[in-house]
């Protein structure tokens, strides 16, 4: 998230694709609302579903699932068609423009309306009430990035954004609302098959740096692994693990995988879930570490597995990060109950017996004040290091003094600082960051402008044209001792840069001149790295409009995709739709969180929604003799088969079947619930969406596709 | 029995009389105020934080002596506030952060019922593992070490890769962390959470 949740009471229009804030995010609603009814800013949604924020909203476009990256294209074109592009702020702070123009000319009104179902003269109108009321807050959550072009509509998202101007504003941004309360801080922290902490990578550089950190020997750390090689290749991901333990894929290391610690994570939030739950079978150990048991507790049926019971999060204390990069400390209520421990307990004891608890620990006597310090000291890409955990919980006990329209401090001790010090916190006198990117403030008070990543100069491939990436002369942050853009700063300490400069010296060096350390360049629309160098519609995998995919087919097949194969142009299957002409996809209800193994086992939360259902249109739901009410099934092109309960809503459309992920303890008809420990089965079980989510997967990043596969349904 | 009070989707078309997870007349209001258990939380001493003396008035009682504790709701990424109200090391109460600059005093009903997260029965209570398909209580000690001892046995004669680990997006900062460096430190690149998916 670029700006904050509070900051979005700034904004004059906001635009949400693939986000439902009122049962995600529900405590948000009062910044989007207050925006809504003090700047008279209208709330666009973008969704497959009339969802509750579009009960909310003020302009509700239905989009066909998968298409929302020709929209995007649509919605730029036509802003640039009319002249309504921010001309200054892209001539200064934005590269490969042109060449992203020369791509998003082809998406007419027209074109998107045949891909996505949207009117072509919807596709005008919200291009227009987009220039009119700027700046405007654009929101996506996983209806934007769980398809297997999820890495391109994310970029249309941005670039969208840039085009109008709207980056680096209050009021503006692109304001990813994340998932679980604290995802941004794991992300960050980098439990990433791809990376180190703070988004370092996986080079042999970035392994030192970190060694360094941590004061073990490099060579040691080498040691552990299979060879040097191996340190800097990415490992089996979330969405896939499983096909490492089924041995039905090809895998590209040397074992297969046979053990699996599952640390407070769910299990029935993967798709492909009958695939999951054979691998559970398969594990030779399994342990699952989590305050409830989880689906995989029941879900494997050998004796091959643990339960480890650990504390909930307000038995222990220590720092997250919430969607708006503001670190707070969570205070520990009450000691563990039960014969529960605390995650570091568990931690400690797991280390001490797998022999490398002296290295392990070597800075970290006090817990977890020591781990606040030592992951700052490393996390200087994302300046995770001005946090230090006195000034985190001075922020805690003074919440009440911040102001709710700037986040920033009035009076007492943490004054004029701004409200859980967003990172980037650059060192421990700085405010943090509230708006990234922001140039009308000096970095030393909260400002940044973009980042200097990628080289200085770049010639594009589809154009041949070379363009300086820097930012144009007269942009940069007040008090810069350079009046325009500059590459980052190295080599204040030899040998270093600001990364990896651990006396900070470079990072404060570059603040004291008004400067920020990682430079200040153009936000770019070409991606030279990425399969689609200028994002572009794809057909989904699964589609329903096999007619469209000749002109947007997906891409090749990709191999050793995070150690397996992914299929995409041999998993595009024109005449799939024959056999499932209905399109499934799947969210979030209030009342439940992620996989649903708290929610569900939650007293309350049971009552209220104590049903797994899907939701079906009543006119196909009648044509098909569904009754509200009634059960019905729904099969993927897997063969996996659940039975649910209809529920009647308009919703959805006629072509739309859409199913809450949260349930768990059925799995194609078959209750589990007798095989939780006694006295621990949720109040509610209840079949498992992803059990028919569809195969597919992101080409960059793996994440699943679970928002536009296809279905057949029946009456059961 | 929980069993019987379980509901589930194959109850399809039964009436409302079914739902007997909780009385119906507790009113939301009263929900926020029931107090916990407290015969489930014996004896736990009181090491939290605390910041502020109770004040409302409706707090006065039953629990005199109570404090109260700054803290952050763990359901989703909005990191509401939540002020928790300790008597005797037992959470007894929550209300709501009226000053808390982002929830501003607003509560969803999952954040609502945080309490429950410690209270619940449902809650795991001692390391387990299945023998001949019955589950069994074991010590921290023998969990540990059973564990331990099968994970470096297939390290041994697999390579460190043999193991997945998947970590998480509801633990903190701190423990976040840990989990990268303890792949790290295990010697494998097999390592996840959440924000993949």
């Amino acid at each position: 998230m670029t700006n904050s949740l509070n900051d979005i009471r700034h904004a004059k229009s906001m635009i949400f694709i693939g986000s439902n804030a009122p049962e995600a995010h529900p405590i948000s609603m009062q910044h989007i609302l207050y925006a809504k009814e003090k700047n008279n800013a209208p709330i666009i949604v973008v969704d497959p579903r009339r969802t509750k924020l579009a009960a909310k909203g003020t302009d509700y476009v239905r989009i066909r699932p998968g298409t929302d990256a020709a929209f995007m294209l649509g919605l730029i074109n036509a802003i640039v068609t009319n002249g309504w592009e921010d001309k200054e702020f892209i001539r200064t702070r934005v590269s490969g423009y042109e060449e992203m123009v020369a791509v998003a000319k082809d998406y007419t009104p027209e074109e998107v309306e045949n891909i996505t179902g949207i009117p072509a003269s919807e596709t005008l109108r919200i291009a227009e009430l987009l220039a009119n009321n700027r700046p405007t807050s654009l929101t996506w959550c996983m209806g934007g990035t769980q398809h297997h072009i999820g890495s391109s509509i994310t970029r249309t998202f941005c670039i969208l954004q840039l085009v109008l101007g709207n980056m680096g504003k209050s009021g503006g941004g692109t304001n990813i609302f994340r998932g679980h309360d604290n995802v941004q801080g794991a992300t960050d922290m980098g439990i990433l098959a791809d990376t180190l902490p703070a988004y370092y990578g996986l080079a042999e550089g970035s392994w030192k740096h970190w060694c360094k950190v941590w004061d073990v020997d490099y060579e040691w750390i080498a040691g552990r692994f299979k060879s040097k090689e191996d340190m800097s290749k990415p490992g089996f991901t979330l969405a896939r693990w499983y096909e490492g333990v089924l041995g039905e894929e090809k895998i590209y290391q040397d074992t297969p995988i046979k053990a699996l610690v599952q640390w407070g994570c769910g299990s029935n939030s993967n798709s492909q879930y009958t695939r999951v739950k054979r691998a559970y079978d398969k594990l030779d150990l399994l342990v699952i570490v989590d305050p409830f048991p989880t689906m995989a507790a029941v879900a494997c049926e050998t004796d091959n597995v643990y339960l480890l019971p650990s504390a909930s999060q307000y038995e222990t204390s220590g720092s997250v990060s919430s969607t708006s990069r503001q670190i707070q400390w969570r205070n520990k209520v009450v000691d563990p109950v039960h014969n529960c421990k605390d995650d570091y307990q568990i931690m400690e004891l797991l280390v001490k017996k797998l022999g490398f608890a002296e290295p392990f620990y070597k800075n970290i006597k006090q817990l977890p004040e020591d781990i606040t310090r030592e992951l700052g000291k490393g996390s200087l890409t994302i300046g995770y290091n001005g946090q230090t955990p006195e000034r985190i919980k001075l922020h805690m006990e003074n919440w009440h003094t911040f102001d709710v329209d700037t986040l920033q401090a009035i009076g007492g001790p943490c004054d004029g600082e701004y409200y859980g010090l967003p990172w980037p916190c650059w060192t421990e006198e700085h405010p943090g960051t509230p708006i990234l990117y922001d140039v009308s403030k000096s970095v030393a008070k909260g400002g940044l402008p973009f980042r200097n990543r990628f080289g200085d100069e770049m010639k594009y491939e589809a154009s041949g044209r070379v363009e300086n990436q820097l930012a144009a002369k007269g942009v940069c942050n007040p008090g810069s001792e350079v009046e325009g853009g500059y590459s980052e700063f190295k080599d204040v300490v030899p040998g270093t840069n600001w990364k990896t400069d651990l006396s900070q010296k470079t990072i404060k060096d570059a603040i004291a001149r008004g400067m920020a350390p990682f430079g200040n360049a153009r936000a770019r629309c070409v991606v030279w790295n990425f399969p689609d160098q200028v994002p572009i519609h794809r057909e989904p995998l699964h589609t329903p409009r096999p007619d469209l995919i000749a002109k947007y087919p997906t891409f090749k097949d990709k191999p050793d995709h995070f150690r397996v194969d992914t299929r995409f142009e041999s998993e595009q299957k024109p005449d799939l739709v024959k056999e499932f002409p209905y399109v499934i996809t799947t969210g979030r209800m209030v009342e439940h969180m992620g996989a649903g193994a708290e929610t569900r086992s939650n007293q309350y939360l049971a009552e209220l929604q104590p049903e797994m259902y899907a939701e079906i249109n009543p006119r196909l739901a009648n044509d098909l003799g569904i009754r509200d009410g009634s059960m019905m099934t729904v099969e993927s092109p897997e063969g996996a088969k659940i039975t649910v309960k209809a529920f009647h809503t308009e919703r959805v459309d006629e072509k739309t079947i859409f199913l809450p992920y949260h349930f768990a303890g059925i799995l194609q008809g078959k209750s589990y619930a007798d095989k939780y420990p006694e006295g621990t089965a949720p109040y509610v079980v209840g079949e498992v969406g992803n059990a028919v989510t569809n195969y597919g997967y992101d080409i960059i990043t793996q994440i699943q596709a679970t928002k536009d596969g296809l279905c057949k349904i029946a009456k059961a | 029995m929980a069993r019987s009070k379980m509901k589930t989707s194959s109850h399809a078309g039964t009436t409302s009389g079914s739902r007997v997870t909780l009385n119906p007349k507790v009113a939301r209001r009263s929900f926020l105020k029931l107090s916990a258990a407290t015969a489930a939380l014996t004896g736990v001493a009181m090491t939290a934080k605390m910041t502020t003396k109770a004040q409302a008035a409706d707090k006065k009682e039953p629990y005199p002596g109570s404090q109260t504790v700054r803290t952050i709701c763990t359901y989703c990424a909005v990191g509401c506030g939540i002020e928790a109200e300790v008597h005797n090391g037992v959470w007894v109460r929550q209300e709501i952060a009226a000053d808390h600059p982002v929830s501003y005093g607003g509560h969803c009903c999952k954040g609502a019922g945080a309490i429950d997260m410690v209270t619940s029965p449902k809650r795991l209570k001692n390391p387990m593992k299945k023998v001949n398909g019955k589950w069994t209580n074991l010590t921290w000690d023998q969990a540990i070490n059973e564990i331990g001892d099968k994970m470096l046995a297939m390290r041994e004669k697999d390579g460190p890769d043999s193991l997945m680990f998947l970590g998480s997006a509801k633990v903190s900062n701190e423990m976040a962390y840990q989990h990268r460096k303890f792949a790290a430190f295990w010697g494998s690149n097999n390592v996840d959470h959440q924000a993949r998916i």
